[in-house]
């Protein structure tokens, strides 16, 4: 049999309530659902295996948002997340992740996923923050995919590997019925009947082009293509924000983290070529990669990650967690560039742009119970709009999405999708394996990336923007009359493809509608260079109506945590410059 | 139009001395997150079929005989 | 089409395949049965512990970490003692992951097995059970010839967290080995009783510059830590700036106004990060004996002390209208 050979089929199973995606939220939806009604199916589908999937896939290095008592509190996590994120949260789900985030820990730690621990066995929370201390390291941290796998086991989850989720699919009256799904090895395709669905796809990460050219070298991992923001546009759920894009300090060209977050507790810092700090604002946010994406441009730059001044042993250490953990090939990169951290600094840059909460806000709009504008359809992790939450958040409201949609599941009967809903989603994914001649999807995507990082990567232009768009539209054509797979594996691609392509439609059409700046470098508009909250201080929530792309406003909900006027420029007027 | 293969270094190298996929084991093509490993039709042993590397890290960690090493794809080295 | 779910069979003809003549194919079984998470693989894994060949028994070693509980720990305790060095290492780091408390009395006897390695794995997995009846044996193992087993034997003792155990852990501050020496430092941060601070106040004269910056830090944690407040000052000139960090970070959170002038003589120093300690600690202090100093760093070129500095005169004031009014 010739290499991964298309085979047509289409067969269909149901559940009571469905996960896609199975890399951090979608295991611990799945296991939450599950114990919420042991009686009930629950399937995890997952495009990669679950075994290793998702931005976690070799593990995590450390928590960086841990609400641990005794050293930060909800209330005051609530307010670092407010104000980082120039006050655009429903506070609710930050509130609530806030607060449900150290049971997960716990829980986590009984999976056997492991903490940093003192000899006395409390958890070795370290201070790297100027207001809160969040920072939980994890450096045997490799083993969290491993863990989570054997208690889905355990929980007899039925899993589903190396299938692709393309569409949702919906009843007549708008409730969620399930969704459509091909298998990346053989092309076979398998309806999943479900009474909730669970979207757990990860960062839109394959947006931007890395600048070393490859095209899967990516910040994210390379597989998050993007494919559950795709998804939950095309079923009419509300998408938050997309104009806040994810930005990420990393090594140049290797394009993983540096990691500040685990060198900094040892007194590591990001500095210029000065060898001086630079960042003057605390919490991750926009405004901090603007200081960085500054500093590069100064003629101070380069940008460096500097351990040289700490003691060899020291920097032992944190090599042992940097070459193990979360991108362990860390260590093989930099001993091909020949360059040893106890005497030269770790050259950094921005990554490519992507959307992704985990790291900023952009995300499917959901409320503090995880759920999306579509009844029955939920949201969770780095694709769903609590913003900055990273692998804790992902696991916290992937619980919380778990148990919603059981008790959702519970109380519905399945809905009914049309029939022809899922024969015109044969044919659009099929597509591509019935022509004799066009462009394959590798090319498609570059040029669709390219164009991103031409039109698209802040500074944000209009008149850029509006020729971008123009480019994108015409790629677009191509894709949809003229992209050719010729195996099944190619498939995957070329579905992807579709994915990004909407992705970077989104965020156009996102950044075009809000005409202010705001989140530092995220949404940095040239034409509206302000922050103008009389008539932004607002979310944005973009979707699909009558087949068209349409963005509106929505109001900020009350905070649950009021910030004092003093409070809310904290960040501001921490930014002080020397007078000298 | 027509359609050409250009020639790519694949940053997966694997032992063939080592690998025991001609015993039933698919543990590197299992777990990588780009699918992009399969089993040779001819060797019976694993190697990279596609260059769309994450160089992530599983399939090395996971090897029961150690027969699998990651590179840095040459474009970012 | 065949079904598009994992498999839940994986025991069906485990038997037959664990038996085949080639150790590759049993591997391929072993690795199968691990994954299955059906505790009753736990049995048919049990089976191979005597293997032939290594490779098989260190996939056995590796697949047990899967399971929990006494069938599993059982198993384990065999290929713990295992000549080959893969075997016992990947045993080693199963067993760690164990979270049941049954499991304890199984490895306990591990703990006086003649091979330091055995011991280390023993007492690392003990740690995490958090099971009473391990307290007698790990204090034992404290006298252990081998530091790395005395460590791990400490790290059993610091997770019980019981007072009884304060005097063994204080002994070992005279420990000939560094590592052991910042370990017991580190336990110790449990007990917020006198006893535990004294020691670990001594320890800030330890010759290990690690061991004294555990000291310094964990002085901070400790409720009784600010009777070493003197001390503490003391080091304030410690060689070592990573040490002079956390004392000044520790007399910061005890507030320890007699300390604002010996850390305002940090602000000059040229490690960035001693100078934003130092800042923040005169901010949590908050005595205008500290503005002063502070007034030095509030234009350091370091973005970070200039935050830092300008926080802390924020306090400072703030603390000075309260007392005004």
């Amino acid at each position: 049999m010739a290499l991964d050979e298309i085979v047509d089929g289409l067969s269909e199973v149901s559940c009571d309530v469905l996960v896609i995606g199975g890399g951090t939220a979608g295991p611990m939806a799945a296991l939450k659902a599950k114990l919420k009604n042991p009686k009930a199916n629950v399937v995890l589908l997952e495009k990669a295996n679950v075994k290793r999937s998702g931005a976690i896939s070799m593990g995590m290095d450390g928590l960086n948002n841990a609400v641990i008592p005794g050293y930060a509190t909800p209330e005051q996590y609530t307010k670092e997340i407010t104000i980082a994120n120039d006050g655009i949260v429903d506070q609710k789900a930050v509130y609530k992740y806030a607060q449900n985030c150290y049971k997960i820990i716990e829980e986590l730690d009984s999976f056997g996923i492991r903490f940093l621990k003192n000899e006395n066995g409390d958890y070795a929370v370290k201070k790297v923050h100027h207001i809160g201390t969040y920072v939980l390291p994890m450096p045997n941290g490799e083993t969290v995919k491993k863990a989570l796998y054997r208690q889905l086991r355990r929980a007899r989850i039925l899993i589903s590997n190396r299938y692709m989720a393309t569409r949702l699919l919906k009843s007549a009256d708008g409730r969620i019925a399930g969704a459509v799904s091909v298998n990346t090895r053989t092309a076979e395709m398998l309806v999943i009947k479900a009474k909730a669905v669970i979207l757990c796809m990860g960062a839109a990460g394959r947006l931007g082009l890395p600048t070393s050219g490859y095209m899967f070298g990516t910040y994210e991992n390379a597989a998050n293509s993007g494919d559950g923001y795709a998804m939950a546009y095309h079923a009419g759920a509300a998408l938050a924000n997309l104009e806040c894009f994810q930005i990420n300090p990393l090594i140049k060209d290797y394009n993983g983290p540096a990691c500040a977050y685990v060198a900094g507790p040892f007194g590591a810092y990001t500095a210029n070529n000065e060898g001086s700090r630079f960042i003057e604002c605390d919490y991750w946010s926009g405004q901090m990669m603007l200081e960085f994406y500054n500093e590069l441009l100064s003629g101070k730059g380069p940008v460096f990650l500097q351990l040289k001044h700490l003691h060899p042993d020291t920097i032992s250490e944190i090599e042992s967690t940097l070459h193990k953990v979360e991108r362990p090939t860390r260590g093989l990169f930099q001993q091909g560039r020949g360059v040893d951290y106890r005497s030269e600094s770790i050259e950094m840059h921005i990554s490519e742009i992507g959307f992704c909460s985990g790291h900023s806000a952009s995300g499917v709009f959901v409320d503090d119970n995880a759920r999306t504008t579509v009844p029955g359809l939920y949201a969770a992790g780095d694709m769903a709009s609590v913003p900055h939450n990273y692998m804790l958040g992902a696991f916290t409201n992937g619980a919380v999405a778990g148990v919603d949609a059981m008790e959702f599941a519970d109380s519905h009967d399945f809905a009914e999708f049309d029939a022809t809903d899922v024969a015109m989603e044969r044919d659009r994914v099929m597509a591509p394996t019935r022509r004799e001649d066009g462009i394959p999807p590798n090319q498609i995507e570059y040029k669709t990336r390219r164009l991103v990082n031409d039109y698209l990567q802040p500074p944000k232009v209009t008149r850029k923007y509006e020729l971008g768009m123009r480019r994108l539209a015409e790629a677009r054509e191509d894709m949809q009359e003229r992209m050719i797979a010729r195996n099944a594996h190619e498939l995957l691609r070329a579905l992807e493809v579709q994915s990004i392509m909407d992705c970077a439609d989104m965020a156009a059409h996102a950044s075009l509608y809000r005409e202010e700046s705001r989140w530092g470098l995220y949404h940095w508009r040239t034409d509206f260079p302000e922050k103008d909250n009389e008539n932004w201080f607002c979310h944005t929530l973009l979707s699909k109506r009558d087949g068209k792309m349409t963005s509106e406003k929505r109001a900020v909900e009350p905070y649950v945590v009021p910030i004092a006027d003093d409070e809310k420029d904290l960040y501001d007027k921490q930014r002080i410059r020397a007078s000298a | 139009m027509p359609l050409a293969s250009y020639q790519t270094s694949v940053p997966v190298v694997v032992d063939d001395a080592k690998c025991i996929a001609d015993k039933g084991c698919t543990v590197c093509v299992d777990v990588c997150p780009l699918d992009v490993l399969r089993i040779s039709d001819m060797t019976k042993k694993a190697y990279m079929a596609y260059d769309e590397c994450w160089y992530c890290m599983p399939c090395e960690a996971d090897c029961p005989t150690g027969a699998v090493t990651v590179n840095i794809p040459y474009l970012l080295r | 089409m065949s079904s598009p779910f994992e498999s839940y069979d994986d025991l069906e003809d485990a038997d037959e395949r664990l038996q085949a003549a080639d150790p590759a194919e049993r591997r391929v079984a072993i690795i199968a049965l691990g994954h299955s998470g059906d505790p009753a693989a736990v049995a048919h894994l049990a089976n191979m512990v005597s293997d032939p060949d290594a490779g098989v028994r260190q996939q056995v070693a590796m697949a047990l970490g899967e399971f929990d509980g006494p069938e599993a720990a059982a198993a384990l305790v065999k290929l713990l003692v295992d000549p080959e060095r893969i075997v016992a290492a990947a045993a080693a780091d199963s067993m760690a992951e164990f979270k049941d408390p049954a499991c304890a009395e199984i490895i306990l006897p591990l703990v006086k097995h003649a091979h330091a390695f055995v011991r280390m794995g023993a007492l690392r997995a003990l740690k995490e059970l958090r099971c009473k009846d391990t307290l007698k044996p790990a204090l034992e193992a404290l006298q252990d010839s081998d530091a790395a087993v005395r460590v791990q034997a400490i790290g059993v003792i610091g997770f019980l967290k019981l007072e009884e155990s304060i005097p063994a852990l204080t002994a070992l501050i005279n420990d000939p080995d560094a590592h052991v020496r910042r370990a017991a430092v580190s336990a110790l941060a449990f007990s917020h009783m006198k006893p535990a601070a004294e020691t670990i106040t001594r320890a800030l004269k330890d010759s290990d510059w690690m061991v004294r910056e555990m000291a310094a830090e964990t002085l901070g944690l400790n409720a009784n830590g600010s009777l070493a407040a003197d001390q503490l000052i003391g080091s304030l000139g410690d060689e070592f700036w990573q040490v002079r960090l956390k004392a000044i970070r520790s007399l910061g959170k005890m507030k320890v106004e007699r300390a604002v002038r010996p850390i305002g003589n940090s602000v000059n120093h040229e490690q960035a990060n001693l100078r934003k300690e130092a800042a923040a600690a005169l901010g949590e202090i908050a005595h205008p004996d500290g503005e002063a100093f502070l007034a030095v760093i509030a234009d350091d070129p370091d973005p970070d002390v200039r935050k830092n500095a300008r926080w802390a005169l924020q306090q400072t004031a703030a603390r000075k209208a309260r007392a005004g009014a």
